[in-house]
């Protein structure tokens, strides 16, 4: 049976290449997921708009290029900024009146990005578009046994760095400080005279601003299309999920982890008995860690 | 004088009265496109229908509804696929022999015999929904999890659907060439009959769980949605009426499923999508998950403005219906059930204080 090859026997060079591409996918998911677990971790809120930011950050980089010239590089930190700015108008437009109501909240921003998905689909038009990346970046290397493209190793190092920025942000600057306190105890940090409402906007906003990040190297991976959001959406909640709410640490681990097992499954049989049996076992070990990975216990919402 | 929308015998009357007036519409319609239009509007209410009890009443936000709708219609497409398949001369559906596969999986097997894939295809999807409730809510798992729990379920059970060519024929979805046989008779989509068969399972549901709800285990219910806590300290099983609740809806969305193939005579992984299960709910949404018979009114609702709006509009119709429901869910979280909720409650007591001659 030539269409229905379900295992692939175990060859060490083969092999160590499916590792380093689950290395790969962890931290497209990790990047894709770390804008998620700050605003779910802080505010309670699971923004199903999240891959619509992505696939804005994909657009403004597009934009950027097609229109200003801009260079690629240049084009990551502006759609960061770029998309920040819009999550903080949708913060204050929307997101801001359904605090006290996580399942609205999740229920309204996916309206939103049907609205998103559907007014880039209008304005722009449904044709999958192209970011150029710069010439150094399209190369790939060898060394051992592993063969791998630099963009990859890009969005590795990207994705490293803004762990480790979001990380220092939150533990050592005094802002992180009050985001802290407020994801601890909304109403206390209040009364110590932080503003939950500024404190809200802003790591929304960063969190929006880390999905634009995200969408402007995936853009020149793959294509820039309008729905190419729902694409990232799921494995990053499951990345979020598995980590354990409001824990970096947790995020970096659980992606490593699902990164991998998708992989070494994906290596043995293919891409969609991988999948399933990821999400499978996703499921099934939430039912003996609801809290995931590395999650204390936080003060209930 | 209370609210007329919280008497019990007048929203019993109302729901006789909505079903009475759907049962006579193949009398008045000429039309066969337009009656097996009404018809799947039918079976887009009975999903409604599902996650007004999962999420209004159950207080459970499942994005999976889907699962059960989708695997429904695909042993119901495989029934009726075998059902043109002769075991001597054509003994294997076309599309495997396109795809290499030279006998009939075993998978397909029980599909030869229509009331056992009729069975199949209501059975496995709701024993899968108990099992995936048993994990969940025994876990104690709740709120936006259960959300992305089913969405993850959901979007496996889609990837596999679309990728296992040889068995589901992939993309392109089965086609089974003639209508539902049944007992020697031969349902035709287009017909008034098939409307009717919708309409008595969505009736016989309906009113079946409106009375369920009216009972002692739907206040129960209610009340583990307000405060599952709360129920646990009563002395409750919260994950018993979780699952229950949980499977229940999934078996009237794989009631939906198995009607939807019956109707369409088609099925493809679009059934299982993500945007579409998420879509039931904001038909839900629209006319009030809190009622029934508000939900199932939202479904014909948005579904009529979509095929009104037709094709051509078909994005500008997903903008709108993005920032309907962004504006429902901010401003009316009760859907159109709770605007009229509302309104009557402000009546009852106009009628009220002037019975008794100024405020009370």
């Amino acid at each position: 049976m030539s269409v229905n090859h379900f295992w692939t026997a175990f060859a060490f060079e083969p092999f160590m290449n499916a590792l380093l591409i689950g290395l790969s996918m962890a931290s497209i998911w990790l990047i894709a997921a770390l804008g998620l677990a700050i605003v779910y971790g802080t505010m309670g809120v699971i923004n199903m708009a999240h891959g619509e930011f992505v696939m804005l950050g994909a657009y403004t980089t597009y934009l950027l290029q097609s229109a200003f010239g801009l260079p690629f590089l240049l084009c990551v930190p502006c759609a960061f900024l770029i998309v920040a700015a819009i999550g903080a108008i949708i913060e204050k437009l929307l997101i801001r009146h359904l605090y006290k109501r996580p399942l609205d909240t999740l229920l309204a921003t996916w309206g939103l990005s049907l609205v998103l998905v559907q007014g880039v689909r209008l304005m722009v038009g449904p044709e999958p578009k192209n970011v150029a990346s710069p010439a150094f970046l399209n190369a790939s290397m060898q060394f051992w046994v592993f063969e791998l493209s630099w963009f990859r190793v890009f969005i590795f190092g990207v994705t490293i760095a803004a762990f480790v920025v979001t990380w220092w942000l939150l533990q050592k600057t005094r802002v992180g400080l009050m985001v802290r306190a407020v994801t601890q105890n909304k109403e206390i940090a209040a009364a110590h005279g932080i503003d939950a409402g500024r404190v809200y906007t802003l790591t929304f906003a960063y969190g929006a601003g880390l999905a634009g990040l995200a969408g402007a190297m995936f853009g020149a991976i793959k294509n820039v299309f309008p729905d190419m959001g729902a694409g990232y959406i799921v494995e990053a909640f499951l990345v979020v999920v598995v980590g354990g709410v409001g824990s970096l640490a947790g995020s970096l681990v659980s992606a490593l982890g699902l990164g991998e097992i998708y992989s070494v499954f994906a290596y043995f049989t293919n891409g969609t008995f991988a999948k399933f049996w990821l999400f499978l076992l996703v499921v099934i070990f939430l039912r003996f860690r609801p809290q995931g990975l590395f999650s204390e216990a936080l003060a209930r919402r | 004088m209370s609210n007329p929308y919280h008497n019990p015998k007048a929203q019993w009357a109302a729901y006789l009265v909505f079903f009475t007036v759907l049962a006579c519409v193949p009398l008045m319609v000429e039309n066969t496109f337009t009656v097996n239009l009404l018809a799947r509007f039918l079976v887009l209410g009975m999903l409604a229908l599902s996650v007004s009890l999962v999420w209004g009443y159950g207080g459970i936000l499942s994005l999976g509804q889907g699962i059960a709708f989708g695997l429904a219609a695909y042993g119901m497409g495989m029934t009726m696929q075998m059902q043109a398949q002769d075991p001597e001369n054509m003994p294997i559906p076309s599309f495997m022999l396109t795809n290499e596969l030279t006998e009939l999986p075993a998978l397909w097997e029980p599909f030869w015999h229509a009331p056992t894939g009729i069975a199949l295809a209501l059975i496995v999807p709701t024993l899968f929904f108990a099992a995936l409730g048993t994990i969940m809510f025994q876990a104690r798992v709740a709120g936006v999890f259960v959300a992305i729990v089913t969405l993850a379920m959901l979007s496996a059970w889609y990837s596999m659907a679309f990728d296992m060519q040889p068995y589901t024929a992939g993309f392109n979805g089965i086609s089974p060439p003639n209508p539902l046989q049944l007992g020697g008779y031969s349902v035709d989509p287009y017909s008034a009959t098939a409307y009717w068969i919708a309409l008595a399972c969505l009736t016989a549901l309906t009113l079946g769980l409106k009375a369920l709800l009216h009972s002692k285990f739907g206040l129960i219910i209610q009340a583990v949605r307000e405060d599952p806590e709360r129920a646990r300290f009563l002395g409750y099983s919260v994950a018993a009426y979780q699952v229950s609740v949980f499977t229940l809806s999934g078996f009237v969305a794989a009631v939906a499923g198995v009607l939807w193939v019956m109707i369409v005579q088609y099925v493809s992984p679009t059934a299982l999508e993500v945007s579409f299960s998420v879509t039931m709910v904001i038909w839900a949404a629209v006319g009030g998950r809190m009622s029934l018979i508000g939900a199932i009114i939202g479904a014909f609702l948005v579904n009529g403005m979509q095929s009104f709006l037709g094709d051509e509009l078909l994005y500008g119709f997903l903008l709108v219906l993005g920032g309907l429901f962004i504006v429902i869910v901010r401003f009316l979280p009760n859907g159109l059930a709770g605007l009229l909720e509302s309104v009557l409650g402000r009546f009852g007591k106009r009628a009220a204080s002037s019975d008794a001659g100024g405020p009370v």
